[in-house]
């Protein structure tokens, strides 16, 4: 698999404080990635920094080979798609307006909706079981729907890459599994490349192909699930005693002593 | 305020309460020190030599005006720091209530209308009209649960609102005018002892009983349930306390008019310095009020001499600080309590939407009826009179270009007032309400009174330039100090205020500018011309040809950054000529119907009303129904009082400050 997003070297200060140090990152295209670590271990700033939402203080990013930077916004909104963790109320829109959105990196301020743009959006809000949702106004969803409605957004948007920031975090169970499954199965279906923050490590080992922690600011951890969830792998994450047994194969469970 | 300044803060209150006094007395006696020495001057407070000119002038103006100064400071100082406490609100004042107003406007009426009333007792007269709006802005945030940026926001445009009625009263009876002027604006000058001699009194008696009521209050500061079960009745205490400020606040005011903002800015001030106590706030927000008026009063005397002889009111130069006095108070209130806005988002609203093209079918239909109406329907001398079509052409020199003015601006302000409301995420904000308008407004003034009598065009772009500084001023505050929901309104209301008390200040001084000044400031419509209102309807087209191509931008801000970015819109870019934009359309409008018109409040609101929720349709919509308010307040001030004409912008005013207050009561309830 080719290297989609690059790190390296990356640094992130705000004032005299370093929120990321020195972290080095490969991510290949079509791969699912959580990134896990406590509060404050700059997970969401690594995020930000790949969604060109915050810059770099220092180190490289890179987008296929190519500086981050370098690409116009609109193109680099065809290629990467960012949730951010909490969106916005979205002033009465529809679902299928905030959905019809995700078209504005291909279409520019004043380019007209063609055919293939009314079909995506169409496919974009069937693929995240919102048919029934369409004309409905956003704020009026509940949480997981809502959820989905921008999940709708960035799939519409057609880019190769998604960037979700905690996409669970105001979930309940079942939404947290059914939007996680969804996740899962486009990102096989469309080949995407998928980073996300997430807090459950026991989900995140279930739907990810890989697990990427951090510790103040710096990288820890890194691997497939099964080398991953280990009592002292997790231990080192979160600093405190853990334990950690596989249910069924792929199927961990962690607890804390 | 951090506590690692230079000076430790249990001594920073004392220290800045001395600085402030000493500049003030310095400022107060140094014209005089020359001719005569300090204990001469001390004597003019007791006993004067007839023989002596000066002594004379020392014994009967300075020293009955220095006295007056400190007894109003003091007193609204006090009353500022009991109403704080009393509504557990750091932005309220008698000013920012209403209260102020509300005396001034009642007296302006009884001058007019019952002079009689006015002799058999002022003080009666301001009493009532200033309970009024202190009664109109509790009941209006009533149902909002009285919080705090409301309330203050409420007051405020009550304030406007009444000052527009004011304005409206002396254009009708202009030979009352500069009288009104003058003392409407907070004039401290003295003849004799008289009015000291009737005023110390009352405020010593109405301070004693407000300070008498301090333990009680003491106890509010834990919530009004607490209170009620320490054995307080809540609902009397706050009605006697409130009573005692509107009675302070109307003896000033029906005695020597508008002195503004002292009651806020001495309670705001000792609370930044580190007033913590109740006891400590009464104690320092008495003693820099009185400190504060000095001061304004002796800058307004200096002013005075500076303008070679044109009166500078105290009350103007005081509310020139009510602007930075508001934005000061607003950064210290970030993490209070119940921050309407945040809590109030519109999470069970489900907006009506209806087809496009019945309602826009609709509205144009109004549009051209009041076209026709207004070219054809008139009263003559004697009775209503029809003008066939095909005489249209003899009196479209006195009808068209007006109505055509009014049209544009209208379109202009509905589109100005849709962007600004979706640039900003909030449905109360508007190109008004913002300062935009007020900023337009006040470049205008200036240019006018620098003796530059300029055309149209670099009358707009001048307007447009400081209409765009204020909204781009605004932004950069919100951003820096998190401003929310009404926050960033009430951010707007100060940079108005602000702007108010300049114009006002340029007003009572202006002379003969005054009245011509302020015919145009509330938007007479008749002093346009005929190529003027084609050149203005032209230039409305093009921006709204240019909003047209916004209207992506638009849908795709309110997102917040993080997603505008992510969807590929360079937010920086597109904030940057939106907010351009908005600032020409509104100066375009201001040009014509003045700052305070309220129509981009309302037409992007009733766009919605009517069903029209995309930013597309809202932006046309928005268009025509600003078009027909506009277009309808124009006839209506052409006919209501004929042979007499209104402005029409002060008659949208009236109406969209209604309007605005409504809005404010119905918003966020659940």
């Amino acid at each position: 698999m080719s290297t989609f997003l690059e790190v390296q070297q990356l640094g992130v200060r705000i004032g005299a404080t370093a929120i990321l140090n020195e972290v080095s990152l490969r991510f290949a295209e079509g791969e699912v990635t959580a990134l896990l670590g406590h509060n404050g271990s700059g997970k969401s700033t690594l995020l930000k920094v790949l969604a060109r939402q915050m810059p770099p203080s220092s180190g490289c990013v890179s987008l296929k080979g190519r500086n981050l930077g370098a690409t116009g916004a609109r193109e680099f909104a065809r290629t990467v798609g960012y949730l951010p963790q909490h969106p916005p109320a979205t002033d009465g829109l529809t679902v299928r307006e905030l959905v019809a959105l995700g078209r504005y990196p291909w279409r520019g301020p004043l380019g007209r909706y063609g055919k293939e743009d009314f079909r995506l959006i169409e496919q974009a809000v069937s693929e995240t079981d919102l048919t029934g949702f369409s004309d409905r106004s956003v704020d009026t969803l509940s949480g997981g729907e809502r959820q989905r409605a921008w999940i709708a957004m960035l799939l519409a948007q057609q880019t190769r890459c998604l960037l979700l920031d905690e996409p669970i975090s105001a979930l309940d169970v079942r939404h947290q599994i059914e939007t996680l499954r969804l996740i899962h199965r486009l990102a096989a279906e469309r080949e995407l490349t998928v980073i996300m923050v997430l807090h459950d490590v026991d989900l995140a080992s279930r739907f990810c192909d890989r697990l990427v922690a951090l510790r103040g600011g710096e990288l820890i951890a890194d691997g497939t699930p099964a080398e991953i969830m280990t009592r002292e792998t997790l231990q080192k994450i979160y600093t405190i005693p853990m334990g950690v047994m596989e249910r069924a194969p792929g199927q961990w469970i962690s607890y804390v002593h | 305020m951090s506590a690692n300044g230079f000076l430790p803060y249990s001594r920073r209150l004392p220290v800045v309460a001395v600085l402030l006094w000493s500049l003030a007395l310095a400022g107060a006696v140094l014209p005089w020190l020359d001719q005569l020495n300090l204990s001469g001057l001390l004597q003019a407070f007791w006993s004067v030599n007839t023989d002596d000119y000066q002594q004379v002038v020392l014994r009967y103006s300075w020293a009955p005006r220095f006295a007056m100064a400190i007894l109003i400071g003091f007193g609204l100082g006090l009353a500022g720091a009991v109403l704080q406490q009393v509504l557990g609100n750091p932005l309220a004042s008698p000013t920012t209530l209403g209260v102020e107003a509300g005396a001034q406007f009642s007296i302006g009426v009884a001058t007019l209308y019952a002079p009689a009333l006015l002799a058999f007792s002022p003080d009666l007269t301001a009493v009532a009209g200033g309970l009024m709006a202190a009664g109109l802005v509790v009941a209006l945030t009533r149902k909002l649960g009285f919080s705090p940026v409301t309330v203050i926001l409420a007051g405020l445009v009550i304030s406007f609102f009444l000052g527009a009625l004011n304005a409206a009263l002396m254009l009708l009876h202009g030979d009352y005018l500069s009288n009104l002027f003058i003392w409407g604006a907070g004039s401290l000058v003295q003849n004799d002892w008289s009015q000291f001699q009737d005023l110390w009194p009352r405020v010593v008696i109405i301070g004693i009983a407000l300070v008498m009521l301090m333990k009680p209050l003491q106890l509010l500061q834990l919530g009004s349930e607490s209170a009620r079960s320490l054995g307080i009745n809540v609902g009397v205490l706050r009605l006697a306390a409130l009573l005692l400020v509107v009675l302070m606040t109307a003896s000033v005011v029906s005695r020597v008019g508008v002195v503004a903002f002292i009651g806020l800015a001495a309670p705001v001030l000792a609370r930044l310095l580190g007033a913590r106590t109740l006891g400590q706030k009464l104690l320092w927000s008495t003693l820099l009020g009185g400190g504060l008026l000095l001061l304004a009063d002796t800058f307004a005397q200096w002013a005075t001499v500076w303008a070679e002889g044109t009166l500078v009111p105290t009350g103007t130069a005081t509310a020139l600080i009510g602007g930075p006095v508001i934005l000061l108070a607003l950064r210290g209130m970030r993490n209070n309590r119940h921050m309407p806005g945040e809590s109030a988002g519109p999470a069970h609203f489900l907006p009506r939407r209806r087809p496009l093209k019945n309602t826009l079918l609709a509205a144009a239909a109004a549009l051209l009826m009041i076209v026709i109406l207004a070219l054809g329907w008139s009263p003559g001398l004697e009775a209503w009179h029809w003008t066939p079509p095909w005489e249209w052409p003899q009196v479209w020199d006195w009808r068209g270009p007006r109505l055509l003015a009014a049209i544009a601006a209208g379109v202009a302000l509905g589109l100005a007032g849709t962007i600004v409301q979706r640039l900003t995420g909030n449905v109360m904000a508007s190109p008004e309400v913002l300062g935009i308008s007020g900023g337009a407004a006040l470049v205008m003034v200036v240019l006018i009174l620098l003796g530059i009598n300029p055309g149209r065009t670099v009358q707009l772009l001048a307007g447009a330039i400081g209409g765009a500084a204020v909204l781009g001023f605004l932004l950069l505050l919100s951003r820096q100090h998190r401003f929310a929901g009404h926050q960033l309104l009430l951010g707007g209301v100060a940079i108005y205020v602000f702007m108010d008390a300049g114009l006002r200040l340029v007003m009572a001084g202006g002379g003969t500018e005054a009245i011509r000044l302020l015919s145009w400031m509330s938007g007479s419509t008749w002093l346009v011309s005929g190529p003027e209102a084609l050149a203005l309807a032209g230039v409305t087209a093009v921006l709204a040809a240019l909003a047209a191509m916004g209207r992506r931008a638009l849908v795709l801000l309110p997102l917040g950054e993080g997603s505008a970015t992510a969807l590929g819109l360079s937010v920086a870019k597109a904030r940057l000529l939106l907010l351009l934009l908005a600032a020409f359309l509104t100066a375009a409008a201001t040009v014509i119907i003045g700052p305070l018109s309220f129509v981009g409040l309302m037409a992007p609101h009733l766009a919605r009303v009517l069903g029209q929720q995309t930013v597309g349709r809202q932006l046309v919509m928005a268009a025509v129904v600003g078009a027909v308010l506009l277009a309808l307040a124009d006839y209506l001030a052409r006919v209501l009082i004929f042979p007499n004409q209104l402005p029409a912008g002060l008659l949208a005013a009236l109406i969209g400050g209604g309007y605005f207050l409504w809005g404010l009561s119905r918003h966020g309830k659940h």
